[in-house]
């Protein structure tokens, strides 16, 4: 016995250090950051869509992730189609990018149409009933995404593969710059991630609905005196919003870490809270801040579980428990304003 | 209106037997009595029914009885989370991690692996443990999450229960492969989980399909199977754990709750510490979801994280409130029942009836196989039906949300005008409103 707790308290300390030695490899590093950095831009992709419709609205839509699942079905069915085993690289981009402009349109439309149909009946009710309302759409939506699926043979609880094979070859290898080794598609996801961020940003700060947005979420019954259309910018923001949860799904479609299945709705949908409820209810930067964070503490967590701490759940306990801290610590989240979305 | 009014002031005053204590108490219990003697009698109404001229159709329609067991547990956990989500208005996202420690605990237990607790230890105390430690855990994440309101306080609690979705997903101690889950070996605990008083087995009948008691010549007259006698024992359990909630809504503390969730600024003006109450609240809704995991463990043998820590675990509950309606405390059981009835009438599996054997005895086999839209009614019937019920329930939930937000027992009490088990006392008594 003694023997036994002698050998562990000397071989663990030594172990973690080793660990961290190896971790501070500028090779590691460097993975890690990269992989850090695409994680980042996912989850500013799947949350950016969502964050824009609690900040005007206070609607926490939570068919956001179902509607990035549809968002992956089709992208992946628009790509599976046009693609052949014998169309080039270069090609099969352009048919993504293609795709995304399809995906986008089709998604805003689903947008537009539940805004209108159905969330503009529960604006004077709690914020409770939003919450009950998406998350029976939520249902709905997976269900009938279900029936599609069967219909063409297809398994809805398994990753699509056919729609992992349309990637550019170079998007599917590991690309090896210098002394560093890391995966195509996590360039091409930061680039995305970078894009969707950028294209969101101007379109808030320099346009003229953008304008309309930033003064709805300030304070919308003084926009609407000064004479904005209120309820319209409402349903354009809900449109745009589920539009980027399908420009996302899109993407997630490729990366074999997600693939498109119909349970992608819910794996989505608890990290995009959690992004934007770190960032703070409503705040744009908040979202992309809280983004860069837990894609990085992710991906650092991701490294110690392959190498070290033999616990499978690490990365997503600790971003669950970096949610708990920072509602404990700072509830209204990094940038967040107190007294937005019912404190 | 006068004598009306003389007749309400005689009966408060105490005069005849109609006031005495029992005729009271009798009367304020007679819908709670009705709703117990209509539950006690369905195996036997179920077995006459599916039995008789009209079977197939009775069959199609009635649940199960042992659909029915499950529809009491987990109306149960439902129950626990309006309890505090219904009551204060506080959503409790994160209730499912109170129904899996109770899930949980009583398989830990059974396979012997706290210590100074025999894997035989008996099963009503394993529910008492798993009370108390589902409170102790409510109140430990009460006491952090009680400081926010709202969407925030929906959004901790998910937190934290996700956090222990993911640890004990990942923690092999529980299970050998904690992904799938624990279930109670054999080697440990091969018989039944009895539910009755504690060390006496005359007193105390086993549950579960497989492990459970069955009764033969019972009163001399019946044959009950495992599955009824599971579906009476867990009836009991929830039974005594509905009458102390429903008991705890009707005293002081119960209406301070309420204050809370009307108006928590007033409630705290008058002078009440409306942490406090929040947090007992929520200790006790914890307990009682514990107490539903508990038996939902003790009937299955077996649980996975999915089935009790994940989130949807909670949504379920959610979803059975609010068809039931929010802020009655029976209410969920029906919307569970509703819920879980319209699956097994729109099961895929021939057991226990459905749509589809129904149709096809009913009507003629030309009128199945009529062609419309490429398919054939019974193909449509097969891909948008059956085995659908989840898109169903989406919908019957959308709708309810819009255009019934009292659910059914709420807007059944807003047509009657007061609580449903007020009615016989008002119609019969003369008790004013």
């Amino acid at each position: 016995m003694i023997d036994a707790t002698l050998f562990a308290a000397e071989v663990v300390p030594l172990s973690i250090v080793d660990a961290f030695v190896e971790f501070l490899h500028p090779s590691e590093l460097v993975g890690v950051l990269v992989d850090g950095l695409s994680k980042a831009a996912i989850y500013a992709m799947i949350a950016g869509g969502l964050t824009l419709i609690f900040g005007l609205m206070g609607v926490l839509n939570f068919a956001h992730g179902s509607l990035t699942m549809v968002g992956a079905y089709l992208g992946g069915a628009i790509m599976v189609l046009s693609v052949s085993s014998a169309t080039g690289p270069m090609t099969r981009l352009a048919f993504f990018f293609v795709g995304i402009v399809v995906v986008f349109g089709a998604l805003s439309a689903v947008g537009g149409a539940l805004e209108i149909s159905l969330i503009r009946r529960l604006y004077d009710r709690p914020p409770i009933a939003q919450i009950l309302l998406t998350f029976g759409l939520t249902l709905i939506i997976d269900e009938l995404m279900r029936i599609v699926l069967e219909f063409y043979d297809l398994q809805p609880r398994a990753d699509w593969i056919a729609a992992w094979g349309t990637k550019p070859w170079f998007l599917s290898q590991r690309l090896s710059i210098g002394p560093v080794d890391v995966r195509g598609l996590a360039l091409f996801e930061i680039l995305m991630g970078v894009l969707t961020v950028g294209a969101i940003w101007a379109f808030l700060t320099r346009t003229r609905y953008g304008l309309f947005i930033r003064a709805g979420s300030e304070d919308s019954e003084m926009a609407s005196a000064l004479g904005i259309d209120v309820r319209r910018v409402f349903t354009v923001v809900f449109a745009m919003g589920t539009g980027v949860a399908g420009v996302a799904g899109m993407l997630l479609m490729w990366d074999t870490l997600w693939g498109a299945s119909v349970p992608l709705g819910a794996e989505t949908l608890l990290p995009a809270f959690v992004v934007v409820i770190i960032g703070g209810l409503g705040t744009f930067r908040g979202t992309v801040v809280a983004a860069l964070l837990v894609g990085m503490v992710d991906a650092v967590m991701t490294w110690w579980f392959v190498n070290e701490i033999r616990f499978t759940g690490l990365p997503e306990l600790t971003i669950f428990l970096i949610l708990v801290i920072v509602l404990i610590v700072r509830p209204q989240g990094l940038y967040g304003v107190e007294g937005v979305g019912g404190h | 209106m006068a004598t009306a009014d003389d007749e309400h002031t005689r009966a408060e005053q105490g005069t005849g037997w109609r006031s005495s204590w029992p005729a009271r108490y009798a009367r304020d219990h007679a819908v709670h009595l009705a709703v117990v003697l209509l539950f006690a009698c369905y195996p036997g109404i179920y077995h006459v029914a599916t039995t008789s001229q009209f079977g197939l159709v009775f069959e199609s329609f009635l649940p199960q009885v042992q659909t029915m067991t499950p529809i009491l547990y987990f109306g149960l956990f439902a129950m626990s989370f309006d309890f505090i989500s219904g009551y204060t208005g506080y959503l409790s996202f994160g209730h499912a991690v109170f129904y899996g420690t109770g899930a949980y605990l009583v398989i830990v237990i059974a396979n012997g692996k706290i210590p100074l607790l025999a894997a035989g230890t008996p099963f009503m105390i394993s529910v008492v443990l798993a009370a108390v430690l589902a409170a102790l855990i409510a109140v430990a994440i009460g006491l952090v999450s009680f400081r926010l309101t709202g969407v925030y306080f929906a959004m901790i609690t998910l937190g934290f229960a996700q956090v222990f979705y993911v640890f004990i997903r990942g923690w092999d101690w529980v299970a050998t492969a904690p992904r799938d889950g624990p279930s109670v070996s054999f080697g440990t605990h091969p018989e039944g989980f009895r539910i009755g008083i504690p060390y006496v087995d005359g007193a105390s009948y086993a549950i579960g399909r497989l492990y459970g008691s069955g009764l033969e010549g019972f009163l001399g007259l019946f044959d009950l199977s495992t599955t009824v006698v599971s579906f009476y024992m867990i009836g009991l359990v929830v039974l005594v754990c509905y009458l102390a909630m429903q008991r705890i809504i009707h005293s002081p503390f119960g209406r301070v709750m309420i204050a809370i969730r009307e108006n928590e600024e007033r409630a705290r003006a008058i002078g009440y510490n409306t942490f406090y109450y929040k947090l007992g609240a929520f200790a006790i809704s914890g307990a009682f979801a514990g107490v539903a995991g508990a038996l939902f463990a003790g009937y299955r043998r077996s649980v996975t994280p999915e089935n009790t820590f994940y989130f949807l675990t909670t949504g379920d509950a959610l979803l059975s409130s609010i068809i039931g309606g929010l802020g009655t405390l029976a209410g969920p059981l029906y919307g569970r029942l509703f819920e879980q009835g319209l699956d097994e009438f729109l099961s895929k599996g021939s057991e226990g009836g459905g749509l589809l054997p129904m149709l096809q005895e009913y009507l003629s086999r030309s009128i199945l196989e009529t062609n419309a839209l490429g398919l054939t009614i019974e193909e449509m019937i097969d891909a948008f039906i059956n085995g659908r019920a989840s898109l169903y329930v989406g919908i019957v939930f959308v709708l309810f949300v819009l255009f019934v937000p009292n659910g059914l027992l709420g807007s059944l009490r807003e047509r009657v005008g007061g609580p449903i088990a007020k009615l016989p006392g008002r119609l019969f008594g003369g008790e004013k409103p």
